[in-house]
């Protein structure tokens, strides 16, 4: 019989707050991240909105306690930021005391600083302090940096799955538990904006100029985001030996591909369908069980239509409250699926539902619309995160109280 | 209108890198997406480019683009409306 | 983990003649730079065209080697397509930050962007096949394919896959080999593969390769017994924790019939072979495989192969692979038979 698996440590940054507290606030007072980017050299600064972290890069590395160490990208400072606060958080005074893995996610790895300096690397005729960025231009540097700052080796990983990435993270550590490959691992994403991805998703003419609107019949594309989060997952045995607090369990889980269109979902959301539906059953719970769904709701056109049939096909005429945060933190690609699970386990330890914010009217495809307003003292047991991305790549996780 | 037309036809077979395509195998209102050439959203997404690379013009709206893309024919009509006569 | 993890068929697209026909290992001799590109086939014979005419090279290639693998694994489509690369599309990578700043940030194509995403080929092989189970994409150095591998063994030890097609494929381009050559991965001299082992000097010979494996619960020739990896480890914990994986699969040094080591004439990093092999191989024969593929994120990939070969060619009970990138990730991938 494999273990169960618990959540034991959260940790986060966003634009709503560098730490759990924080993003907790935010989404109580329903304070949007969305605004303009005062760090990514770019001429759609002022008309594309992001989701961008308020704290300079510096900043970060002050707070990570790495002042002054060479070779720091934002997307490793995000995650050690997130890290640090995971580990805390699961009452981790030393993460080399136990074999531990960390899987990380990342789509663009280190970009947001190699963008800056890439031809420089490639004139031969310039020297300087940018080629100890030569190495950050995969998704592995960041992975390596923070690892290597908390000193977790058993096993290191990135995972790299587009939109769906951390929740792969989480899922594939959660795996790593049950076969008794290790009893804790640290799992999520980390994504830093770039240059590079606003002018990706803008050529793809999925970008919304105004604040993005989930699930609304007008919505028109996603806003970036930036962000890290990192949970710490530990065997039931673990917690037992080590007393430890747990926040919540990862009982159910599943990954599936679309198989349809590079880019695009199915119209009917059979990837979405599939992976909500096996997820719930390897949880044991049904689909009555369900009170809240954390959609990707990235206001795409295809994606809302999509995911809604997905929901109207697995729970009929009784959809849960559902909502999408990604109005809050922006879309963060790679961390995306991290941050919502945190937010799930926000959801059932403070018996609240937050918001799908910028939502007026209802979509004709679909029969439902989400939770508009903020929820407090209701009854949450059971959440569902969503995670979907590029290349048909869908992901499910079901997030439960714990009930001993 | 029809030195326009061939134009476009290498154009797109350019851009769309269409090795086997020739110009002549494109017809003029047969449609470039589904059935016909047989492209999808992503090359609809090309196509606009191509318009904004070489002609200047700018498709913001992609259920505009799908209007403007649907043949050879009213690509090239598009383009002359925009044009300064 | 329990299981054994038995591999039904095998692909590779390499600098050798590895896609088709009879192996015969040669020695490339390179022209102008420390590079040992792959043989292409031709691709027309996997991708339909109209699939084809956007695809960037390592995207045919990655595609094309895991349709190659089903194939010759007699799967027509797979319970799981995991797979690992250190770098996913460097040509796509590069071409949209050449076209972000060659066009302005207006007007630019879509394409590249899509396909820079290191999970485009996982997507390909999922479409073309219509594989809509699990699919997943490691993209870590050294370890990208090593992951992929245990992501299978782990899927197939839950009972939750049949078949699972696993793989790796990474590309080098101009671009970046010139910038890994900035800070010293390549040889600087021209250095032929035949003289990689004896030039002593810093540097490997870069490559590239795509190869991929069908693993299922079902007997054949050549079981994965075992994968261990280790990240940035001290020589001493790479010998500690060989002795504790043969030990864990109940051998001792000497029943390994052949080493298969990742040694690549670097002198900043070949130590760590000459002293494993010194101190528990003296006698064992060792192949070395670089001089065949150049050093890449996923190269155990092409190793992974050859050792399949060998073992369908020879009498070889168990089989280890030794490879490690760079001196950060090592790796030690067990065959039996």
């Amino acid at each position: 019989m494999a273990e169960r698996v618990f959540i034991t440590g959260i940790g986060m940054i966003s634009a709503i707050g560098s730490n759990v507290m924080e993003n907790l606030r935010s989404l109580r007072l329903q304070q949007t991240g969305l605004g303009y980017t005062k760090f990514i050299d770019t001429i759609h600064r002022n008309t594309l909105p992001v989701a961008e972290v308020p704290q300079s890069t510096p900043e970060l590395a002050a707070m990570a306690g790495m002042e002054g160490t060479a070779g720091y990208t934002r997307t490793a400072l995000l995650g050690l930021v997130a890290m640090q606060e995971s580990l805390q958080s699961a009452g981790i005074a030393d993460a080399t005391a136990l074999p531990a893995a960390f899987i990380n996610a990342s789509t663009v790895g280190g970009m947001c600083d190699t963008e800056q300096v890439y031809f420089d690397i490639l004139d031969p005729s310039k020297e300087g302090t940018f080629l100890q960025f030569i190495d950050t231009l995969d998704c592995a540097d960041c992975t390596q940096r923070i690892a290597d700052a908390v000193g977790i080796n058993e096993y290191v990983a990135t995972i790299s799955t587009a939109c769906s990435s951390s929740a792969n993270a989480l899922m594939y550590g959660a795996r790593m538990i049950r076969q008794g490959l290790v009893q804790r691992a640290v799992c999520g994403g980390t994504e830093a904006l770039t240059r590079f991805t606003m002018n990706g998703f803008n050529s793809l003419k999925n970008i919304d100029k105004q604040f993005c609107r989930p699930f609304d019949q007008h919505r028109n594309g996603l806003n970036l985001g930036e962000g890290a989060a990192y949970l710490v997952l530990e065997s039931e045995s673990l917690v037992r030996e080590r007393g430890a607090r747990v926040l919540a369990e990862l009982s159910g889980w599943c990954n599936t591909n679309e198989a349809f269109h590079p880019t695009a979902p199915s119209p009917e959301g059979d990837g979405a369908y599939g992976a909500m539906k096996n997820a719930l059953a390897m949880s044991g719970r049904s689909a009555e069980d369900v009170q809240y769904v954390n959609v990707h709701g990235t206001a795409t056109l295809n994606n809302d239509a999509s995911e809604g049939k997905a929901l109207e096909r697995l729970f009929g005429g009784n959809v849960p409250k559902f909502s999408s945060t990604k109005p809050f933190t922006g879309h963060t690609l790679a961390a995306a699926g991290a941050i919502e699970a945190i937010y799930a386990v926000l959801s059932i330890d403070q018996q609240m539902i937050f918001p799908n914010l910028n939502f007026s009217e209802k979509m004709e495809e679909l029969n439902i619309v989400p939770e508009t307003q903020l929820l407090e003292e209701y009854p949450v047991r059971n959440v569902i995160s969503n995670s979907f991305g590029f290349g048909g790549n869908n992901a499910s996780l079901v997030i439960s109280k714990y009930e001993g | 209108m029809e030195a326009l037309k061939l134009k476009l036809k290498q154009q797109i077979i350019e851009a769309l890198n269409l090795q086997d395509t020739k110009p002549e195998d494109i017809d003029d209102n047969a449609p470039l997406f589904g059935e016909g050439l047989g492209l999808d959203s992503i090359d609809s997404l090309e196509l606009m480019v191509l318009l904004e690379r070489n002609y200047h013009i700018k498709v913001e709206d992609p259920r505009e683009g799908r209007k403007i893309l649907q043949s050879v024919q009213t690509m090239a009509e598009f383009i002359q409306s925009k044009q300064p006569a | 983990m329990k299981g054994r993890f038995y591999i039904q068929g095998t692909a590779a697209i390499s600098p050798q003649e590895s896609f088709s026909g009879e192996f015969t290992p040669q020695l490339l001799t390179l022209a102008d730079k420390n590079l040992l590109r792959v043989k292409e086939p031709d691709y027309r014979a996997f991708i339909a065209p109209n699939s084809l005419r956007r695809m960037s090279r390592v995207l045919k290639m990655g595609l094309t080697t895991a349709i190659r693998c089903l194939q010759n694994s007699g799967v027509a489509v797979p319970d799981a397509i995991i797979t690992g690369t250190g770098k996913g599309s460097l040509h796509d990578t590069e071409r949209f930050l050449h076209d972000i700043r060659r066009y302005s940030e207006t007007a630019l194509n879509p394409t590249p962007f899509i396909q820079s995403t290191y999970n485009s080929v996982n997507g390909l092989v999922a479409l073309q096949v219509q594989c809509t189970e699990y699919n997943n994409t490691f993209v870590h150095r050294g370890f990208s394919f090593e992951h992929a591998l245990l992501d299978a063994m782990m899927l197939l030890s839950e009972g939750r896959a049949g078949n699972v097609l696993a793989g790796a494929f990474d590309e080098m381009s101009d671009e970046y080999f010139y910038i890994r050559s900035r800070i010293g991965s390549w040889k600087e001299q021209l250095t032929q593969p035949e003289e990689m082992f004896t030039a002593g000097t810093p540097g490997a010979l870069s490559g590239e390769g795509s190869a991929f494996f069908v693993l299922s619960s079902t007997p054949s020739d050549v079981h994965i017994a075992g994968l261990k990896m280790l990240y940035k480890p001290s020589q001493e914990r790479v010998h500690e924790t060989l002795e504790a994986f043969l030990r864990q699969h109940g051998l001792q040094p000497s029943d390994i019939g052949l080493l298969i080591s990742g040694r690549s004439g670097d002198t900043n990093f070949d130590h760590y072979y000459h002293a494993l092999t010194a101190q528990y191989f003296p006698q064992t024969p060792e192949v070395p495989f670089k001089q065949l593929c150049g050093e890449y994120d996923t190269a155990a990939s092409f190793a992974l192969w050859l050792a399949v070969e060998r073992m369908r060619k020879e009498e070889l009970r168990h089989v280890l692979i030794y490879n490690q990138f760079f001196g950060e990730q090592h790796t030690f991938i067990l065959l039996g038979r």
